[in-house]
C-alpha cells in the first residue's frame, strides 16, 4: 500500500507545506528531552488537555528549540479504523529534507528548512483522542530532534536507582512493563516503561526521562535523568540468566529499538554513529528472567565497568 | 533458497548498510528496518560483495585469511551467500547471468 493509504482517504492530498487553519491562538511549551517544544495553534480546550496530560512539563509559550504547529483537518479526510486487537504503527515517508507521517486521525510532517520544525493536522478537538494524536507527533519529533543532538529515543524500560540506571531494550511484548513492575516492587524507580532517551554525557551516557509511557503510565518522582550504567536486551525464557553481549549485538539491539529514525535512509549513518558510540561506552547484557524474579537485585549485581 | 554458483557476481543492495565492530558486522536493511549481526566470516563476505568479484574470487581471498581447508571454505561460503541472498542482503550484480 502506498504511503498513508491505511489511514487517509486522500493520501495524494497530503499537505505539501506546514500551512492551514489553526485550531486557535493558544500555545504551550513542553519541557521534554531535546526541547523545549512549543505546540502552537491550539484551542483553549486543547491546551487544557495537554496541561492535564503532561502536567509539570508544561509552561506558557516561550521561544522554543522546536515548533510544532497544529492545524484543523476534516474528519472525512481520515479512514474509520476498527482498533480492536490492532497494533498501531505510524506510517512514515522520509525524504532528504522532511518526513511525512500518517496515523490514526492525524497527518504530520517534519521539515528541516530552517532547523527542525513540525506540523500536525488532526480532526481531534479535545479529549484523549486529541492528546493521543499530539503525543504521537511529539514522539516522532523527539526521536528526530534527539538524533540531531547526538542522542536517541529508545524503545525501552528505564530503571533507576539512587546513582545510576539501566536501559532494558525490547519491542512491544518483550517484557518491559513486567520488568518495570518487578523493579518497582524492590524499590527502584522507573523513568518510562516504553520510550526513554539517551544523550551523551561527560562519562558515558545519560538516560533521560520521556513522558511517553506504556501500560505503567507516568511515574511521578522518577529522576529527569541519570547516568546509564548498563544496557540489557530482554529475552524470553523461564530461567534467570545474564550473559554479556558483544558490541555488535548491543548495536543491533539499539538500532532495532530506535523507533522512526531506524526506518529513515537519510538518517541511518547518523543513527549508526550515535548508537555505535553508545554501545562502546556502556556494557551490554542479555537478560532472561521468569515472572517473580528479583530483577532489581540482578541489575544491581552487574559490574559497573565499561569496555 | 536458491543455490549460488561459484561464478556468480553478487553485490550488496543499495538499502543495506553495515558496520564492522570487533570482527563482527551489524547489518541494517533499511527497507524493513531489520538488523542482523554477522560473524567474522559473514562480515568478510559482505566486504567482498562489491559487485565486481565473483564468489570464486571471494573464496580465494578468504582462503588466505582463514585457516580451513579450501573445500570446506568453498561450501560454507556458497551456502552463506545463498542465505544472505535469501535474506535480501545480497543480489546479482547487473550483467550477472550465472
Amino acid at each position: 500500500m502506498s504511503f498513508g493509504g491505511q489511514f487517509l482517504r486522500f493520501p495524494d492530498l497530503f499537505p505539501g507545506r506546514p500551512a492551514g487553519e489553526p485550531w486557535g491562538d493558544r500555545a504551550v511549551t513542553l519541557d521534554v528531552a531535546g526541547g523545549p517544544y512549543l505546540v502552537a495553534g491550539i484551542s483553549a480546550v486543547q491546551e487544557a488537555g495537554l496541561r492535564e496530560r503532561f502536567g509539570s512539563l508544561c509552561r506558557g509559550a516561550v521561544d522554543a528549540a522546536v515548533l510544532l504547529r497544529v492545524f484543523r483537518a476534516p474528519a472525512g479526510d481520515f479512514r474509520e479504523i476498527d482498533t480492536r486487537g490492532w497494533e498501531y504503527t505510524l506510517d512514515l515517508d522520509p525524504s532528504p529534507h522532511g518526513l511525512r507521517v500518517a496515523g490514526l486521525r492525524l497527518m504530520a510532517r517534519l521539515d528541516w528548512t530552517a532547523g527542525l520544525s513540525g506540523a500536525l493536522w488532526t480532526c481531534e478537538a479535545a479529549g484523549e483522542e486529541w492528546t493521543g494524536a499530539c503525543e504521537n507527533a511529539l514522539r516522532v519529533l523527539a526521536a528526530y530532534r534527539l538524533l540531531d543532538l547526538g542522542g536517541a529515543v529508545i524503545h525501552s524500560a528505564g530503571i533507576a536507582g539512587e546513582e545510576d540506571g539501566y536501559l532494558l531494550l525490547g519491542p512491544s511484548g518483550a517484557g518491559k512493563t513486567t520488568a518495570s513492575r518487578l523493579c518497582l516492587d524492590e524499590g527502584a524507580t522507573v523513568l518510562s516503561d516504553d520510550l526513554n532517551a539517551v544523550l551523551p554525557g561527560e562519562d558515558g551516557a545519560q538516560m533521560v526521562k520521556l513522558p511517553f509511557t506504556g501500560d505503567l503510565g507516568d511515574r511521578a518522582g522518577a529522576p529527569a535523568s541519570t547516568p546509564l550504567r548498563a544496557l540489557l536486551r530482554l529475552a524470553k525464557g523461564s530461567e534467570e540468566s545474564l550473559r554479556p553481549l558483544s558490541p555488535a549485538a548491543a548495536l543491533a539491539g539499539l538500532v532495532a529499538a530506535a523507533p522512526f529514525v531506524n526506518r529513515d535512509p537519510g538518517r541511518r549513518e547518523a543513527l549508526l554513529d550515535v548508537l555505535e558510540r553508545l554501545a562502546a561506552a556502556v556494557p551490554a547484557w542479555e537478560l532472561t528472567f521468569p515472572l517473580g524474579a528479583r530483577l532489581w537485585s540482578i541489575l544491581r549485581s552487574i559490574p559497573a565497568t565499561r569496555r | 533458497m536458491s543455490a549460488i554458483r561459484p561464478a556468480a557476481v553478487l553485490r550488496r543492495p543499495s538499502d543495506v548498510r553495515y558496520r564492522r565492530i570487533e570482527g563482527e558486522a551489524v547489518v541494517l536493511r533499511q527497507s524493513t528496518a531489520e538488523v542482523l549481526v554477522l560473524n567474522e566470516v559473514g562480515a568478510a563476505v559482505l566486504d567482498l560483495a562489491d559487485g565486481r568479484r565473483s564468489v570464486e574470487e571471494w573464496i580465494e581471498a578468504l582462503a588466505d585469511r582463514f585457516e580451513t581447508d579450501r573445500e570446506t571454505l568453498a561450501r560454507d561460503v556458497l551456502e552463506f551467500a545463498a542465505e544472505l541472498a535469501a535474506a535480501g542482503l545480497l543480489e546479482p550484480a547487473p550483467g550477472d547471468e550465472t
